[in-house]
């Protein structure tokens, strides 16, 4: 089963899916194709690369937050690995 | 001309031609809301607006709800007003800001009908009929899309929004500048993130200045209230739908700001002096974000949403667009243009002359959903606590 999903840029480290992902599906994007590893919603971002923890990740040539734990290729990127630069609460400082 | 270069709208004295041709019931004070829900209920087709605020009002908050009032009673949408008010103060600056706009008018005050609201329904019910049958002789005739002032909003967004439905609205700015016309944004706390790229097509440095310290102050504004932004924006329903955080949600809603230079940092409800590319700062929530464009002279209102938001202007047609096929598919009679198809091939520019087209049927006669269902409200700021 594949599904697809959006990119802006070339150099986006993030795609938004377009239908709902499960684990293992292929995720085909305009320039890669890889394994889902989590359950990823539709529109929700998946990571298009090995991504570090604290690494700023980028979309659209926008900063869209920092990495809080390392995230591999594949997985569901969302509040409970990526968080705003601008977040005041405690376990992001 | 194509007809890309005209839209009908009914001239008036003083401003930009109305695309709506409305008896506005402007409710000036807090004291005579019900009153003058009753007359506008009594008067089919008419528009109800207001504050159920009035005396105590203090400082730049009195001022911008007086500039507020001021816009709504003065409105290009709104072809003639019926004024009602508690007290004669009131009344008497109102009647004069829409004397200078050359508008057909009745103006009726609490402290004329003894305190009796009875007799103050009825006669603004005879008076407005009066101005109902006036109105309905007038006839719109074509304009130039350089007298068109839109504003753009987002509401109850997802990630569809910020990838297709808002940078949509970016060529659609781009486009309506170009002819000469006018587009607001608002939300200044969604500029966050991004500030410092748009301060950067601000035609002056003072304009930039303006714009970042905007941010800034918002920003400020949240940290003292002690607000953590994750959960407030991008709010609940944002997360769920795949919004992570606020620079994601906010480098996708500036996206509706197109490329061309922006001209001013307008002030809540403040008109912009010229035509061109303006920002407003202004809180997010869209009932007083909307009411801000639309007391400054938005006519129409194109509001992009992810998952379906019902909230319109009362007195700007507000025309909803989402990319998200599955919340077009829910909402059949919210959503007036469906731009999903930014996800299955179709580029911008394929899907802007649809929306160009949708844009100019709308203004000229076409009803948006929300017109056809009667939604629309307006709903002015406050800016500080009353005495």
């Amino acid at each position: 089963m594949t599904t697809k999903a959006h990119m802006v840029r070339p150099d986006d480290m993030v795609a938004y899916l377009l239908a709902d992902a499960r684990p293992g599906m292929t995720v085909q994007t305009a320039s890669h194709a890889l394994t889902a590893r989590d359950a990823i919603p539709v529109f929700h971002k998946i990571a298009l690369l090995d991504i570090a923890a604290g690494a700023t990740i980028h979309r659209g040539g926008w900063p869209i937050g920092r990495a809080s734990t390392d995230i591999p290729a594949g997985a569901h990127v969302h509040v409970h690995n990526l968080v705003s630069a601008y977040a005041t609460s405690k376990e992001t400082e | 001309m194509s007809d890309r270069d005209t839209f009908l709208g009914y001239p008036r004295p003083v401003g930009r031609p109305g695309i709506r041709n409305h008896l506005l019931v402007l409710n000036c004070t807090g004291l005579t809301d019900a009153a003058a829900r009753r007359v506008a209920a009594a008067l089919p087709g008419t528009v109800f607006a207001g504050t159920m605020y009035g005396m105590g009002m203090i400082a730049a908050d009195g001022d911008f709800h007086t500039a507020a009032l001021s816009g709504l009673a003065t409105h290009p949408n709104c072809g003639a007003v019926l004024l009602i008010s508690a007290d004669r103060t009131r009344l008497d600056q109102m009647i004069a800001v829409v004397e200078a706009s050359g508008r057909p008018y009745a103006a009726l005050g609490l402290d004329d009908t003894n305190h009796d609201a009875q007799v103050l329904s009825q006669r603004a019910i005879c008076d407005g009929a009066q101005l109902l049958r006036d109105l309905s002789t007038m006839r719109p005739v074509p304009c130039p899309m350089s007298d068109l002032f839109l504003g753009f909003e987002c509401g109850l967004s997802d990630p569809s929004s910020g990838l297709v439905a808002n940078p949509l609205l970016g060529q659609i700015a781009d486009w309506l500048v170009d002819a000469g016309g006018s587009v607001v944004l608002g939300e200044s706390i969604e500029w966050l993130g991004t500030e410092d790229e748009l301060a950067r097509r601000a035609a002056t440095p003072e304009v930039g200045a303006a714009l970042t310290d905007a941010v800034s102050n918002r920003l400020a504004m949240a940290h003292a209230a002690g607000l953590d932004l994750l959960g407030t924006n991008p709010n609940a329903a944002n997360i769920r739908a795949g919004l992570s955080t606020i620079e994601e949600k906010a480098s996708g809603a500036v996206l509706k700001a197109g490329s061309r230079p922006i001209q001013s940092v307008l002030s809540y409800a403040e008109a912009p002096a010229a035509p061109g590319l303006h920002l407003m700062d202004a809180p997010s929530y869209s009932p007083e974000s909307l009411t801000g464009f639309v007391a400054a002279g938005a006519q129409m209102i194109l509001f992009t949403t992810g998952l379906g938001n019902s909230y319109c202007s009362a007195l700007a047609p507000t025309l909803k667009l989402t990319a998200n096929a599955g919340t077009a598919r829910n909402l059949p009679c919210q959503i007036d243009f469906d731009a999903s198809a930014g996800f299955t091939g179709q580029t911008l520019a394929d899907l802007a002359p649809d929306l160009m087209a949708g844009i100019i049927a709308t203004a000229s006669a076409r009803l948006t959903w929300g017109e056809i269902i009667g939604e629309g409200a307006e709903s002015i700021s406050r800016f500080g606590a009353a005495i």
